[in-house]
């Protein structure tokens, strides 16, 4: 499965590289991350509770970064395994200054799945993973704006954590976002 | 005989049990003490195992143990060979590969077993595989058929210079000679792709080792319990009269019910013996998918050597086929395809190279059809590209090329699936495919339907096919008919019973020679404690082998009823008749003695038996052909198809088929039907769709679309008869019969349905995506 | 054992009471804890219709459903529905048609049929198709369960 998309920060590439090496703030970008630290250089280890469909359970894996050009860009990769299955993933970002405070951010990459989430969860995994990825990057918003509010102000930053049921109320949308742009039946 | 039965649409016998929640399928065998067996199934198509941890899988309470191949120790190995190479040919290269019951160092394709958990229910079975864990180095898998072939491609089998598991090829005269002379030459490259055979019952076994009387008893889902019994006691170093398998009720075949040895028959009656309680194991969905075996995956070069007339000159053919991560089924597959690449038609000169490959994919070995439905396709598909070249008429083209009646038996001079020459041993091809023209309306559709439904707007394409089906091979069957001092009738086959109606149909055969009632005849099916030897039920053989086999002993029990009424009732044998469980004089109907009566004098309690005489009135007869009986038949249908949204619908649907003498033209009709609605889902529906990484993406009937009532027409059977000549009741098979043609009629109607595309489709399945996809193409193209 | 629910339903007209698991399926609890076996499985996920039993006279998919769920409520399957001595009309129509053949689906098809008959006692063969598209059959391609319905609705209507 490829995935590959764009988005806008607002904040400078410094801002955006640092917000992406934060692991309070990325555990509380992703849905039903349960741990998540650094455990070497530029390796961290996380837990998460991955439900896509009928499939549900604990995935415990490694993101490993490499290639770094800060703040420019780097390549991720995502190595994960557990009772729905596994996950296997390489992707590069970009991070391009647009001048005016603003970030741009792009992401192309492919993820390989296999096991029960494969076999059973592939009609929904697309959009599923388009959900995470939207939700992900709505709090990094949020939590870049406190950041940069935070460190002016000289404060501690406060991040909203996302939940599970958060997650899943807006996979459900997309998904019926979907269903409707596929039948034709959505007015835009 | 002047009781006719053979050949009446009797009602079934095995009915009001099914009907009623009565009938004994393997799930509904539960034993005191029972344990349940889950499976640990690798993830990954292709990956090496370096650790395996199960210490606490083993803690939960319930769990009574986990295996894995270590724990086997010596009783570990692969499963046996099923069908050894062709002894025949020379230059035969092949590579016997076998899956094995847990896997030890590498998982050659997803689903395989890498250990077992056994607990007092399945749930906590389930519960503790989860609880298992693994670490894996996963490898890149072998997914594509021709890339497997590249020297740098990874290896399924590390002991193997490379992926191919076999190489072999089969000619008929010189197609060399056939090209110099011929006027047109088509090349054309085909892709058939997997799907399952996804019958509603998934597998499954209970076993039971009684320590105290050393007997394993056994229950298996599956469609040869005789090999499967055979195979239990060699494994286990016991005895054949130690292990009796049973293959109730079982819920579909379709092939790879076979004799296949899973490694589940391998691992459950180990588990047995270990722990000296019964246990159960019954495959879920999502493992029927991944360890079920699967069909029909080849890609094809054909060539099609034709003179300006239309005579097919000669063929050549390059046959990729993928058997998937081992190949215990040997080459039956590929060989029927050979077998059916050239169809109907009077083929001089054929030359086909086949080469069967590895990959980290489920197992292949045969699905209803096994291998003749790619064969039908490629020769039929290849008909309508010629006809088109030529300008000639599809039909006009097969009725130039079909093998005429006096011709049978027509021997193609290549080995079929048996080993044993294929030779056609007879048929009458042009009246069955007249008449289904006929009946489908070819002319009037052409003429009339079809222009006035385009301009309305409407896609309607018509497509008829004719095709051959190799049915009723050996090596033998056998079956044992016993009068019962009642009256009634005990007999038994072999072959078990997935739906074949074997229970009423054999009996009818068994109720006409011997004058009884058919619902006086219980007809077991599959169990070895009531027959010794015999194979299985596949290759559309039941009606043929063991229903030759059953009628064989009846009419040998006859002959005992006849010598023993004869003594009894004074009265020379030839002025007796058998009626209403009665031997009678013919012209004397009181002077009768009851079947019953005869059965106990045939089984005396004192005096003197005559020297060389048998007790009771039995018999156990076999029969092997020496080659099997070919049965032809035609299909046709006129669909629509919706271009916009892909959506086909099927308006007209007729078959004509010519399976010999029919047993019970309802059971024939039925198969029929089956059949058909399997091959509609090879064409449209159903596909398995592997990633490249071996994935299987749609494990589930909700992604794995079998046709449903929506999707399925009325079907029109109409039959002919054509009696085959080497067995005695003329029969010849028709199990497989219903899915061979599909593919080839479908493309053909749908190509006629979209003449401003100029469609050559060469691949099977389509789906809706795949047809938009081809569409687009041409729109681009134009 | 602890967590066990105290259940208790009746099923073709005969009132049990049983200790389950929370998370026992009602299609194992038909069939493994009260020998029901009739009712069969076929694919766990609620797709093929062969575990479909009546749920105070609707058909519902006993996989899907667990036992405790169907606390205080009649359950019909189907040996319900009639017995080898005396079948239902439209399980004698399914008989005289040849609409089974492996019989693995036949019960689920049943159970499906038996309520939407008495709704529709004159079907169309569309009416037909679309009432068991839910109901996934291997071996039949259908025709001959159409067959079936339609001489059902015959037997039924003449009593």
């Amino acid at each position: 499965m490829k995935v590959q998309g764009e988005h806008l920060f607002k904040g400078t590439p410094q801002q955006v590289w640092d917000l992406f090496r934060d692991t309070e703030v990325m555990s509380a970008a992703l849905p039903g991350t349960k741990k998540m630290e650094l455990i070497g250089e530029n390796i961290y280890e996380a837990v998460m509770n991955v439900r896509v469909g009928p499939v549900a359970g604990e995935f415990s894996g490694q993101l490993v970064i490499s290639n770094e050009n800060y703040p420019h860009s780097y390549t991720m990769t995502v190595e994960g395994r557990g009772k729905p299955g596994f996950m296997k993933g390489v992707g590069d970002v970009i991070l391009k200054d647009q001048g005016g405070n603003q970030t741009s951010m792009e992401y192309v990459g492919e993820v390989q799945i296999g096991g029960k989430l494969a076999a059973v969860g592939q009609r929904l995994i697309d959009t599923v993973a388009k959900s995470i990825i939207n939700q992900a990057f709505e709090i990094l918003d949020n939590a870049l704006t406190e950041r940069v509010s935070a460190d002016a102000e000289g404060r501690e930053a406060d991040y909203r954590k996302s939940s599970e049921r958060d997650y899943a109320a807006t996979v459900a949308k997309d998904l019926i976002k979907n269903v409707l742009k596929r039948t034709g039946s959505e007015d835009s | 005989m002047k009781h006719k039965i053979i050949g009446k649409r009797v009602k079934r016998v095995e009915d009001p049990r099914l009907l009623t929640g009565g009938a004994l399928f393997v799930d509904d065998v539960n034993l005191p003490n029972m344990l349940h067996a889950a499976f640990l199934r690798s993830d990954y198509a292709h990956a090496r195992i370096k650790n395996i941890d199960t210490s606490q899988a083993k803690t939960i309470p319930g769990v009574v143990g986990v295996y894995t191949a270590e724990d086997m120790g010596d009783a570990w190995e692969p499963g046996p060979p099923l069908v050894s190479p062709p002894p025949t040919l020379e230059n035969v290269i092949f590579n016997s590969r076998r899956q094995v019951p847990l896997v030890k160092d590498k998982v050659k394709h997803a689903g395989e077993i890498i250990a077992v958990v056994v607990a007092e229910n399945r749930y906590i079975a389930e519960d503790a595989v989860e609880e298992i864990s693994l670490e894996y180095e996963p490898l890149p898998a072998v997914v594509d058929l021709e890339k497997c072939l590249e020297p740098d491609s990874p290896l399924v089998h590390e002991d193997l210079d490379s992926n191919l598991a076999a190489h072999l090829i089969q000619q008929k005269g010189d197609y060399q000679k056939a090209l110099a002379t011929a006027d047109l030459v088509i090349k054309k490259r085909f892709h058939l792709d997997r799907g399952a055979a996804a019958a509603m019952e998934n597998r499954g076994l209970v076993v039971d080792w009684n320590e105290k009387d050393q007997h394993l008893m056994v229950w298996d889902a599956t469609q040869s319990p005789i090999p499967i019994r055979n195979g239990m006691a060699s494994r286990l170093g016991l005895r054949t009269h130690q292990v009796r398998v049973v293959a109730p009720f079982v819920g579909g075949g379709f092939g790879p019910k076979i004799m296949m040895f899973y490694a589940e028959e391998m691992v459950l009656p180990w588990l047995t013996r270990q722990l000296k309680r019964p246990v159960k194991w019954i495959e879920d969905r999502r493992e029927n998918f991944y360890a079920t075996t699967q069909e029909r995956e080849q890609i094809h070069e054909v060539e099609m050597a034709l003179s300006r007339e239309g005579r097919i000159l000669g063929i050549k053919q390059k046959i990729i086929h993928d058997t998937g991560a081992y190949d215990p089924y040997g080459l039956t597959t590929p060989l029927n395809t050979q077998s059916h690449s050239m169809g109907a038609y009077d083929v001089e000169n054929y030359y086909s190279e086949l080469t069967v490959v590895f990959t980290n994919k489920t197992i292949v070995t045969p699905v209803r059809g096994a291998g003749r439905p790619q064969g039908i396709f490629i020769v039929e598909r290849m008909l309508d590209f010629a006809a088109r070249e030529l300008d000639l008429d599809p039909r006009e083209i097969r009725r130039l090329n079909f093998i005429p009646p006096e011709a049978f038996p027509y021997n193609h001079e290549i080995i079929d699936q048996a080993f044993t020459d294929l030779v056609f041993d007879s048929g009458n091809y042009l009246p069955a495919y007249n008449k289904a023209l006929e009946k489908i309306g070819y002319d009037k559709f052409i003429q009339e339907e079809q222009p006035r439904l385009r301009a309305e707007g409407k896609h309607v394409g018509i497509g008829v096919v004719p095709f051959i089906e190799t049915t009723g091979v050996g090596p033998y069957e056998g079956a044992r008919v016993a009068i019962e001092p009642s009256g009634k009738i005990s007999a038994a086959t072999g072959v078990g019973t997935q739906g074949q109606s074997h229970m009423t149909s054999f009996a009818q055969i068994i109720a006409e020679v011997l004058g009884v009632e058919v619902e006086d005849v219980s007809m077991v099916t599959g169990d070895t404690a009531e027959i010794h030897w015999g194979t299985g039920t596949f290759a559309s053989r039941g009606a043929v082998v063991a229903g030759n086999a059953v009628n064989a002993a009846a009419l040998d029990v006859r002959q005992k009823v006849l010598a023993l009424a004869s003594k009894v009732l004074k009265t020379p044998e030839d002025e007796l008749e058998l009626e209403g469980g009665q031997v009678r004089a013919a012209d004397i109907p009181e002077q009768s003695i009851s079947l019953g009566e005869l059965a106990i004098l045939a089984n005396p309690f004192r005096g003197a038996v005559e020297p060389g005489t048998e007790p009771g009135l039995e018999s156990t007869k076999y029969f092997g052909p020496a080659y099997g009986a070919t049965a032809f038949g035609v299909h046709g249908m006129i669909l629509e198809v919706d271009p916009e949204t892909m959506m086909i619908k099927i308006h007209k649907y007729v078959t004509v088929e010519d399976c010999g003498t029919m047993l019970n033209p309802l059971v024939v009709e039925g198969q029929i039907h089956g059949g058909v609605s399997m091959g509609l889902g090879n064409c449209y529906y159903e596909k398995l769709h592997f990633d490249e990484s071996g994935q299987l993406l749609n494990a589930s009937l909700a992604d794995y679309l079998i046709p449903s009532a929506s999707e399925m027409p009325h079907i029109e059977v109409i039959h002919e008869n054509t009696p085959a000549p080497n067995n005695a009741l003329g029969t010849k098979g028709v199990g497989e019969a219903g899915a061979i043609p599909v593919p080839a009629a479908f493309m053909q109607a749908l190509e006629n349905a979209l003449p401003e595309y100029n469609l050559e489709i060469t691949e099977t399945p389509l789906s809706p995506n795949r047809l938009y996809e081809l569409l687009q193409k041409k729109e681009r193209n134009k | 054992m602890e967590n066990q629910f105290d259940l208790s339903l009746t099923v073709n007209g005969v009132s049990y009471q049983r200790e389950v698991d929370p998370r026992r399926l009602l299609s194992d609890f038909l069939r493994h804890d009260l020998g029901l076996t009739g009712t069969h499985v076929g694919c766990e996920h609620g797709v093929c219709g062969a575990c479909t039993v009546l749920l105070d006279g609707a058909p519902v998919r006993s996989c899907l459903i667990f036992a405790p769920q169907a606390h205080e409520h009649e359950i019909t399957t189907v040996e319900g529905l009639g017995t080898i001595d005396d079948m239902h009309p439209l399980q004698e129509a399914f008989r005289e048609a040849h609409a089974l053949q492996c019989g693995f689906c036949t019960p689920g098809f049943l159970t499906t049929l038996l309520p939407w008959l008495e709704e529709h006692p004159q079907p169309s063969e569309e009416e037909i198709r679309e009432a068991i598209s839910g109901n996934l059959c291997r071996c039949t391609g259908y025709q001959h369960i159409i067959d079936a319905v339609k001489l059902a609705a015959e037997k039924m209507a003449a009593g």
